[in-house]
């Protein structure tokens, strides 16, 4: 029986090629996007899970909030007592591990010399709590003595080439030497944190990097991560609960009042491991981590066009139900049930979608690296062979098949044999709209997407052209070196000489990154200081940051080099005057301020400009430009130069830098680059968006085609009479068109208050955004429409050219 | 074989009613060949529909071999259908995407007939009918006589009891019309129950006895042997 069904159903899909190849075609391409969307999902949910004991791994991380209870940040890293604190009030937790990014480290070895991304330090047992793998060294001491490093084969062999690393002694910063004493296999692209080197968490202890008396009572370095393994089956929550307790017990002073406690102020939580990557949008992540909001998006976006190709099977496999009446009233007369008819279309469809999805998977292999170029993700044809991904493999085309076969197929089986074999059969009206309603619902969600694309992309353009505050052009920002400590004036001038070196400029962090750090403020009321509620974030800086920069003061003045006092000086933002009730930026200048624990006056008053990005609101912030034992530790070095001269002036300031630490590499980026990078991910969306729109249209035309051409078959009787009668081509043409015209512009008017919602909502997660104009839904609506007319008049236009004699006769 | 007692059926459309039966009866035995004759629209084609288990009739009696069959269900009439009836129509009504041969065997697959067993029934019975040459052929390879004979050899494939035969030369010249008329007549020899409807008094004439109907009811019938 099923030989003779599959027979069938290979024979109809050779004898009607056009309307196979749609369905085929249409099927192919979208199971290729599901395939390639699944790839992204089970890469993107398998996160950290290689992780044999994930289950039972919690980050520790630290919100803190004001006295409204309002949280002003939360922190994915805490400060480096509590892993210790923890660990020995809580008798329960397995183990506690802790890792402290170092960030970029010039490391030396012999002649090699590089800059070593992501370096951190990690505490001995973080191999007993992550899998990570160690290839050579003893798990019992790798990480446990100070001076000790493990990494990576692949560092290794940037520094030792093909000798044994073990033993070896690498040089940190030109100023600490470490010897390595274990190789660990680096951790897989689903891990939330990645490191070439980590370097004994014990080093930490020396005095020059941070000491021992500060990591044991240092609970304002919120930087370090903290893992716990907790026991089988043990309720993370219950230890969570009593964390605020905890924290009261270690943090506050003798003789803190009730209402004043520690907990009242900051929050601990225990964050499940494996909802880090997905769920996890704190202030500073280890790595920018991925978005379960993205999944969702595009898991609905696979069903979508997925859905658009079952509707062409449905609408084509109904349409030409007149041509099966036939077959079907035979079977039927033979002593075929209605459930083996059923089986019988049910088997055909799930037949073409199997051979849909084979085509699909050669299709997703050959645009798989358009695919990574596009997402900057490393998907490859191994990717594919997972379990996870083998079974939908299997399962999808079975549903598939079912789903957009189950309504023909009910439709079909439904025909009476002694009317169908009579020749009385006709396409009944229902079926009609129901086709018709079909029709909407693939332009619909393609009029979505198209809306989605549009306002993504002007929202792009937005945030990357609006005005900053500063000016972004010919920046460049690099790491600060300490070894410039001793002579960063002479440093500065002899960058100076070359005419094209406008300027340079040290601070505590640059626009682009983060803005998180902040202390209390209180501000002159009366003859005393009133504290403030509102949260300044604060900005260590020198004197030429706002000159290079180019941001402007709109009231005092810059910090100066000749005022010896400008070191107990403030400069705040126009929003922190705002934030502060006054509505002049003058009325703060020359007024008492503290910040911290330093006391002195409000100087100037800069504008207000974008340190972070678009997503973003201007936060009051304050600068200072400190003096004394913290006039050094800046972090960074931002030198604004002339633009006719980039490479030149680049060249001198290389050569500068080597003759001043020629132990640090010389590296640099541009800042409008790193700001253009903080909107990759929306680059990326905006760029699969166009994608997925594109081709969600391009089936339901492949669709409308079939359609229209089998409407235009039924009706060439019809246009040859109405041509004898004297109808134009061109009124032929409107006739075959409005029909199909008309179900587009529902769709437009579906689609447009979905789209407005949808990205209404996409929009919120932007401080700074365009606007929904009404074009954009008038241009999706457009578009979707003359696309559809293109795809319709192919077919119109020839049957409206045709012989009305000859249309007349074939009848 | 079969009887039919106060038989009655109606269509209905928005605005108008048919009775296409109007309280039909009449007996057919076992081995009897019978034409039903008329104008069109008398009620042939639905009375052939309700004999072939086509159709429900909306009143009236309907026994076939002593069982009362009216109001069986789908189930129950695909199944005495394909164990008990075979159809031979005007149009032939092959399926154009299968050959002769898959054709012919159709009706074996859904009685559950077993590969070997029902190659061996095909060929039989496409030899007695004299098309074995043209088992691979596909029906627009074929012309309307050939057709025909592929059709009568499904409908007796299975080996029925009954055979309906609507118009079975109506779309046929002569001589090719002469030729499906002795293969029915030979199938009634060798025992096979026959109702044929057809506006051919030449057709009629293969026939034992004639019913002629008029308006849903029987007007005469003609005994001719």
């Amino acid at each position: 029986m099923f030989r003779n069904y599959l027979k069938i159903a290979f024979r109809s899909l050779a004898r009607y090629k056009f309307i196979s190849f749609i369905n085929l075609f249409g099927l192919t391409i979208g199971l290729s996007c599901c395939l390639i969307i699944l790839t992204y999902l089970v890469n993107e949910t398998s996160y950290d899970k290689f992780n044999k004991k994930a289950d039972r791994i919690y980050r520790i991380t630290r919100s803190f909030n004001n006295d409204q209870g309002i949280v002003s940040l939360h922190l994915s890293a805490v400060a480096p007592p509590i892993a210790p604190l923890m660990q020995n009030d809580f008798r329960e937790i397995e183990k506690i591990t802790r890792l402290l990014p170092a960030g970029t480290t010039p490391v030396r070895y012999g002649d090699k010399l590089f800059n070593e991304q992501n370096v951190a330090f990690a505490d001995s047992n973080l191999l007993g709590v992550f899998d990570i793998k160690l290839l050579k060294g003893s798990p019992r001491t790798v990480l446990s003595e100070p001076y000790t490093a493990a990494m990576t084969p692949e560092a290794a062999h940037r520094y030792f080439g093909d000798t044994d690393p073990m033993g070896k002694v690498i040089r940190l910063n030109n100023r600490i030497n470490v010897t390595v004493t274990g190789i660990f296999s680096p951790l897989p692209p689903n891990s939330h944190f990645h490191s070439p080197i980590l370097l004994s968490f014990s080093t930490l202890e020396d005095s020059t990097i941070v000491g021992k008396r500060e990591l044991e009572n240092d609970w304002g370095g919120n930087a370090f991560y903290t893992y716990l393994l907790l026991p089988e089956k043990y309720n993370a929550r219950s230890l969570e609960a009593r964390l605020p307790a905890f924290l009261d017990r270690h943090m506050a002073e003798p003789g803190t009042a009730a209402n004043n406690m520690p907990s009242r102020f900051t929050k601990l939580y225990l964050q499940p491991l494996k909802d880090i990557h997905l769920r996890s949008h704190l202030d500073d992540e280890y790595e920018e981590n991925g978005d379960i909001n993205r999944v969702y998006i595009f898991s609905a976006i696979a069903l979508f066009i997925l859905i658009i190709a079952c509707i062409n099977y449905m609408n084509l496999s109904t349409a030409r139900s007149s041509l099966r009446a036939k077959e079907i009233g035979i079977r039927k007369v033979s002593g075929a049930l209605r459930t083996e008819i059923i089986l019988q279309f049910l088997s055909e469809s799930t037949l073409l979608s199997y051979v849909a999805m084979l085509l699909a998977l050669g299709l997703t292999w050959l645009t798989l690296p358009m695919l990574n170029n596009l997402t900057g993700l490393n998907l490859s044809a191994v990717s594919l062979a997972k379990p996870l991904i083998i079974t939908p493999l299997i399962l999808t085309p079975l549903a598939v098949g079912i789903l957009s076969g189950l309504y023909p197929a009910f439709i079909l089986s439904s025909f009476q044999p002694s009317k169908v074999l009579k020749g009385l059969f006709k396409v009944s009206g229902g079926n009609l709209s129901l086709r018709k309603a079909l029709v909407v619902v693939q332009f619909s969600v393609s009029i979505v997407l198209l809306i989605s694309t549009v306002v993504i992309f002007r929202q792009l353009h937005y945030i990357q052209n609006a005005s900053l505050g500063f000016n972004k052009d010919h920046i460049l920002v690099m790491n600060y070196n300490e070894g410039l400590d001793k002579n960063f004036e002479g440093f500065r001038n002899a960058l100076l000489e070359d005419p094209h070196v406008v300027s340079a400029a040290l601070s505590s962090r640059i626009p682009s990154g983060r803005l998180l750090d902040y202390q209390d403020a209180a501000t002159e009321s009366g003859d005393s200081l009133r504290p403030i509620s509102a949260n300044i974030k604060y900005l260590k800086v020198d004197q030429d940051f706002l000159k290079t920069y180019g941001i402007p003061i709109l009231a005092g003045r810059d910090f100066s080099r000749q005022y010896a006092t400008d070191s107990t000086g403030f400069v705040l933002n126009a929003a922190a005057t705002r934030a502060l009730g006054l509505p002049h930026p003058q009325d703060l200048v020359g007024k008492s301020f503290r910040y911290g624990d330093t006391k002195g006056r409000v100087i100037g008053i800069m504008g207000d400009f974008n340190f972070e990005s678009m997503h973003q609101a201007i936060l009051p912030m304050i600068l200072a430009v400190p003096g004394g034992q913290n006039s050094r530790k800046y972090s960074h070095l931002s030198i604004k130069i002339a633009g006719n001269d980039a490479a030149g002036a680049i060249a001198h300031i290389e050569a500068v830098w080597r003759r001043y630490v020629p132990e640090i590499p010389f590296e640099y980026n541009f800042l409008d680059e790193k700001f253009d990078r903080l909107y990759q991910s929306e680059q990326r969306q905006g760029s699969l968006f166009t994608t997925f729109s594109g081709i969600a249209i391009f089936i339901a035309c492949l669709g409308l085609l079939g359609l229209s051409a089998f409407s235009i078959s039924q009706r060439i009787k019809e246009i040859g009479v109405r041509k004898v009668l004297g109808a134009s081509t061109k009124q032929i043409v409107q006739l075959l068109s409005a029909d199909f015209l008309k179900l587009v512009a529902i769709a437009a008017a579906i689609a447009c208050p979905i789209g407005w919602f949808l990205m209404h909502g996409w929009l919120q997660d932007f401080a700074y955004r365009t606007s929904i104009s009404w074009w954009i839904f008038l241009a999706a609506g457009a578009l979707a429409a003359t696309v559809a007319l293109i795809t319709i008049s192919v077919q119109a236009v020839r049957a409206a050219m045709s012989n009305p004699a000859k249309s007349l006769r074939s009848e | 074989m079969i009887k039919i007692s106060d038989l009655q059926k109606t269509y209905r459309t928005e605005e108008v009613e048919t009775i296409a039966l109007n309280k039909l009866s009449f007996e057919v035995k076992e081995g009897e060949f019978v034409s039903v004759m008329g104008p069109s629209g008398c009620g042939k084609s639905t009375l052939l529909n309700i004999l072939g288990l086509l159709d429900d009739p909306d009143g009236g009696s309907f026994l076939f071999n002593g069982t009362e069959v009216a109001h069986f269900n789908e189930r129950k009439r695909a199944d005495l259908r394909k164990r008990n009836i075979g159809f031979v129509f005007q149009s032939f009504n092959l399926i154009d995407e299968l050959t002769v041969f898959e054709n012919v065997e159709l009706p074996l697959i859904y009685l559950g007939v077993k590969g070997p067993e029902r190659k061996q029934r095909v060929e039989v019975v496409l030899d007695k009918m004299q098309i074995m040459h043209r088992r691979n052929h596909y029906p627009q390879q074929l012309s309307g006589g050939q057709q025909q004979r592929v059709a009568v050899a499904r409908a007796v494939v299975n080996n029925p009891k009954l055979i309906l035969a609507d118009e079975p030369t109506g779309n046929l010249d002569s001589s090719n019309g002469n030729e499906v008329m002795q293969l029915l007549t030979d199938l009634n020899e060798q025992g096979t129950t026959i109702i044929m409807v057809t506006h051919s008094e030449h057709d009629s004439r293969y026939s034992h006895r004639i019913i002629r109907m008029l308006d849903g009811q029987t007007v005469t019938e003609n005994i001719l042997i």
